[in-house]
């Protein structure tokens, strides 16, 4: 499908210089110095490396038309993550750059949705919330009281949470994976 | 869009202040006097690259529309021509189209002011001064900051933006035709031709069809000049632009560019300065060019150049822009506690 640039919006898929890239972040702004201008950064995702682009507000784009497709996250090793299709039980593999550190937050067996487009996948989309046990916890220092106070815990996927100092080991907390924040317990 | 309280930014947000404290003492300390001024206007200047809010005064059956300024320039030139003097205006300005990101929102504080008998060069070495004097007034008193700013980095006039050390000594001067042939490979022949222009630029593998000479020069300047400015240790000031971006700045005596200079830091855009267009005659017939606008045209404008405007020149700051370098953020809302996006 093809849009104007000042529409781009994050997540969406365009080809830019002959390669598929996700876009991470777009703004629209004037600069007082002609036209109005769509200053997007945009994810190469074979590389997995970021280039950032100014088009013109009204330069025609062509954002692609992906599928997303439910998958079991299964495993990963070094370099990749795989997941399998449930329907046809086919595995997908995805590189980890590509899909950055949001993959920290992945537990084996939990089901995802994964963007394919021509039976190929590209990255997953973001699940909103996820839910992990925590396995490592200091407990909180003795008179500290002050409101917001944080403390460090780690997660049953490994990763590491910044989360209110009465949370404590083996408790579940939900966390927003894209900030990495902690986003209350479950 | 929502509403969100960041108090969160409280520490920020006082850097932001004080940064707003340290331009009023500065103003008031070199003479320039203080306007406050409407933000609905009926009438508007026509800068068609500006869109603009709209709303409607209602009293019974009568009604009129009203726009929100976009600059105080349109109010401030009047005041000049009848003798004013030295001014400025530090408030709200508004502007349409702009969604709220690290370096936009619709409505924002301006700081515009304007100094008679000075050209725009001799009104950058006062916008040094300026940076120099906010430097010197700030009071620390966020932890982070304080690791970042020692009393020796205050005296040699400097900051650290974003684990850069920015000294406020002197300007990095370039030309925008410079800036092209460094940053872009454009030579100035090419800048200034338009056919050529976008012959470079289709080679540059940019789209061509449908746009003209002032899209795509937005779009490389945006693209590849920005990024370089304000990156070698000294706020870069880039100044000379071509004609076709003057709507009221006055024309160099190549007849190919204005004096308009921008400033940077960290590719950050700051500032926007002219020596401001006095002949009205010309500025009658920029006007006239201008392509459609929804809102009424000021006549009242033009009627104020002709009464006598005296040289001078003016600049648009954007102050939470300017704060953010200051706190050592890298966006505008970090220095807000209420924001809407």
């Amino acid at each position: 499908m093809r849009i104007n640039a000042g529409n781009l919006k994050k997540g969406e898929f365009v080809f830019f210089q002959g390669e598929i890239c996700q876009v991470q972040k777009a703004d629209f702004y004037s600069p007082g110095k002609g036209s109005a201008l769509m200053k997007a950064r945009l994810k190469n995702l074979v590389s997995a490396k970021n280039v950032e682009y100014a088009y013109k507000s009204n330069e025609q784009v062509e954002v692609l038309d992906v599928t997303s497709v439910d998958m079991q996250y299964i495993y990963k090793d070094q370099e990749n993550l795989y997941f399998m299709d449930e329907q046809t039980f086919n595995q997908s593999a995805l590189p980890i750059s590509v899909v950055g550190d949001i993959s920290r937050f992945f537990k084996e067996g939990e089901k995802m949705f994964v963007y394919m487009y021509n039976d190929k996948p590209l990255t997953i989309r973001p699940p909103m919330s996820v839910r992990l046990k925590i396995v490592e916890a200091d407990d909180a220092a003795k008179g500290d009281t002050v409101s917001g106070a944080k403390k460090p815990v780690k997660v049953e996927t490994g990763a590491t949470v910044m989360v209110p100092i009465f949370v404590k080991v083996g408790e579940t907390i939900s966390i927003n994976p894209e900030t990495g924040e902690y986003t209350g317990r479950v | 869009m929502k509403i969100q309280t960041t108090v969160g930014n409280l520490e920020n947000y006082k850097i932001y202040l004080q940064v707003e404290k340290a331009v009023h003492e500065f103003m008031e300390k070199n003479n320039y006097l203080k306007i406050n001024l409407p933000v609905l206007s009926p009438a508007l200047i026509p800068e068609s690259y500006l869109q603009v809010f709209e709303t409607e005064f209602k009293f019974l059956d009568k009604k009129e529309k009203l726009y929100l300024t976009p600059s105080p320039e349109l109010f401030l030139k009047r005041l000049l021509a009848h003798g004013v003097g030295d001014c400025y205006y530090l408030g709200k300005s508004f502007r349409n189209s702009d969604p709220p990101a690290s370096l936009h929102s619709y409505e924002f504080m301006m700081l515009e002011f304007y100094k008679l008998g000075v050209n725009y060069l001799e009104m950058a070495d006062i916008v040094l001064e300026l940076l120099k004097s906010i430097n010197k007034q700030l009071r620390i008193t966020n932890d982070e900051l304080k690791k970042i700013r020692n009393p020796k980095s205050v005296i040699n006039n400097q900051i650290i933006y974003q684990d850069k050390t920015i000294s406020f000594k002197k300007w990095e001067k370039i030309t925008v035709s410079q800036a092209f042939e460094k940053y872009a490979g454009i030579s100035e022949k090419e800048l200034f031709d338009h056919k050529l222009f976008i012959k470079k630029s289709k080679e540059k593998g940019y789209r061509v069809d449908g746009f003209n000479y002032e899209d795509l020069w937005s779009q490389i300047y945006s693209q590849e000049i920005e990024p370089n400015l304000g990156k070698n240790g000294f706020p870069t000031l880039i100044y000379d632009y071509p004609k076709e971006f003057a709507a009221l700045a006055k024309l160099n005596k190549n007849k190919r560019t204005i004096q308009r200079f921008e400033f940077y830091i960290e590719g950050i855009e700051l500032g926007d300065c002219y020596t401001e267009l006095t002949d009205w005659k010309e500025q009658e017939l920029r006007f006239n060019k201008e392509r459609s606008v929804i809102h009424p045209i000021d006549k009242g404008y033009i009627e104020a150049l002709k009464y006598g405007l005296q040289d001078c020149s003016g600049i648009a700051i954007g102050l939470e822009r300017l704060a953010m370098i200051f706190a050592n953020v890298d966006s505008i809302d970090k220095l807000k506690l209420i924001n809407i996006s």
